[in-house]
């Protein structure tokens, strides 16, 4: 019996990624944008290994390529600058094949595609082809299977940018799961997908409850409700009386701030909503919130309504330490001048009450979320409203 | 604008509402607030930043009419207004209309507020949510 040698190149080019209407939320591309605690990059690499490809070779023009998290997945990066990328895909493809591979996968990230890669592979060799492409019903995808004897055809693929090919290129069609990732309501829906297991990849961390799955380090406070499906990347928190519910997804270090509920939205990473909100629908990036029902992106200066966190560790431990520090006198204070009992407005006074965020117009004395606040929002807000399966 | 006998003022706001802007504009408006029953409009399409004391100007202007039996409507709203207003739970303490002659119009209907919705919603369905 013998084995065919396949490897596989996957391709992070910017150009191809700035297509994308995403670049607003977030200024890192698509493949490397966390949805439910992991990346189409990531994805697509635990997909390569699962078909059993042995670790695969990611030409990348992004400097910030190499995020935590897929250190350890045992891939060759390949960071190049972004004019020699093109040039640099081809010597890689090179590289593989006088590794002694036969076939050689190439896979450019941008979107994410589920592709059979077995049926890939069986269609290429049947057709005998040199070079083969991954189309779906409405267009056709950066997905090539090429045969690494034919350099010549990856040459002119490649300084084609993947336009041309020289020979006849046959068409695999694809059926299974494809998302763009073009725009923040592909993204969103990613993270529904995903969620709902429409897709064969899984949320990260662990499924603590069915359909609610949580990453190591999130923190929800007492009080706060995660109602399936939804996912909590992270160190990300969920303060008390807040509600994630409807396929929200909070990815790493985000945070939802009191008594807000997030509903049917994603928090990219670092991202701080404010206390009291109501986020419905949405995809909220650094200081911008695309609102998928209205069909609008809009930017948000206001730290109070979204903030973003900054994204340096040393940063977010200075910050810590000051709020740790400022705890013990924060609580004397409140102890000799705060009040003893705070009063719990009735229903009605609550259903009239706006966001904690607005300060005193709202008929909260505090300006922005704090633990007082917390305690002055009514616990029983939620439950006027229906969530999921309650 | 007249109607029911009473003016209506119509007050167009400015494009950013933070915290400087809106205690101007807050500043600005207090002689209609004060008034004996006050109308007023407030077209937001200029709106292209607001922020949260730009919501709290606007709950305040509401509060200070309501205490003289007046009313505050909202119309023309921009994408940033309707998402920050949404945002922050305040889109349904206001009526809002598509243009400020609705707005104005509104004032002298003769409909309880309740149903003017219920029209409203009647005439232009919610779209169905993808999920």
């Amino acid at each position: 019996m013998t084995y065919m040698d396949i490897r596989a190149l996957v391709l992070v080019n910017r150009t191809i990624e700035e297509l994308a209407d995403l670049t607003p939320f977030s200024a890192l591309p698509t493949a490397l944008l966390e949805v439910a605690g992991k990346t189409s990059l990531q994805r697509t690499l635990e997909r390569l290994h699962q078909f059993g490809i042995p670790p695969a070779s990611v030409v990348s023009d992004c400097d910030f390529l190499v995020p935590a998290p897929t250190n350890g997945d045992g891939a060759n990066y390949l960071m190049t600058a972004r004019e020699s990328f093109w040039r640099a895909a081809e010597s890689a493809f090179n590289e593989l094949a006088q590794d002694g591979a036969e076939l050689v996968l190439v896979v450019t990230l941008g979107g994410y595609a589920e592709i059979d890669l077995e049926k890939l592979v069986q269609f290429h060799l049947d057709q005998q082809a040199r070079v083969s492409q991954v189309y779906t019903e409405a267009e056709p995808l950066p997905v090539f299977c090429i045969s690494a004897s034919r350099r010549n055809d990856a040459a002119s693929l490649f300084r084609s940018q993947l336009v041309k090919c020289r020979s006849e290129c046959p068409m695999f069609m694809h059926t299974g799961y494809f998302n763009a990732l073009a725009n923040a309501r592909d993204l969103r829906q990613f993270a529904i997908d995903i969620l709902t297991l429409k897709t064969q990849t899984k949320p990260a961390g662990t499924e603590v409850r069915p359909g609610v799955w949580i990453e190591r380090g999130a923190v929800i406070e007492k009080g706060a409700r995660v109602l399936a499906p939804a996912f909590i990347g992270g160190f990300a928190k969920i303060r008390t009386h807040a509600v994630v519910t409807r396929c929200s997804s909070v990815e790493h270090h985000a945070q939802i701030d009191c008594g807000t509920v997030s509903e049917n939205s994603t928090l990219l990473p670092y991202c701080v909503i404010g206390a009291g909100l109501d986020l419905a629908h949405s995809v909220v990036g650094a200081g911008v919130v695309a609102n998928l029902r209205r069909d609008v992106t809009v930017e948000i200066a206001d730290p109070k309504l979204v903030g973003y966190f900054p994204a340096a560790a040393g940063h977010r431990l200075l910050n810590a330490a000051l709020e740790l520090t400022s705890y013990l006198p924060k609580q004397v204070w409140q102890g000799l001048f705060g009040k003893s009992e705070p009063q719990q407005p009735d229903l009605q006074t609550a259903l009239h009450q706006t966001s904690p965020s607005l300060g005193s117009a709202a008929g909260y004395q505090t300006p922005a979320c704090d633990s007082n606040a917390a305690e002055k929002f009514p616990s029983n807000l939620a439950v006027v409203r229906r969530y999921g399966n309650q | 604008m007249e109607t029911n006998s009473r003016p209506v003022v119509v007050k167009r706001m400015p494009e950013r509402l933070n915290v400087r802007t809106a205690r101007e504009f807050l500043r600005e408006v207090q002689p209609l607030l004060t008034k004996d029953r006050p109308q007023i409009v407030f077209d937001l399409s200029q709106v292209k930043q607001l922020d949260a004391s730009g919501v709290e100007m606007l709950l305040r202007c509401m509060s200070e009419v309501h205490k003289r039996d007046g009313d505050i409507k909202l119309a023309t709203l921009s994408a940033q207004a309707a998402v920050v207003l949404e945002l922050t739970r305040t889109e349904r303490l206001f009526e809002i209309y598509e243009t400020s002659t609705d707005a104005v119009r509104s004032f002298s209907g003769f409909l309880p507020n309740a149903m003017r919705q219920q029209l409203l919603h009647q005439k232009h369905p919610p779209a169905p949510l993808a999920a």
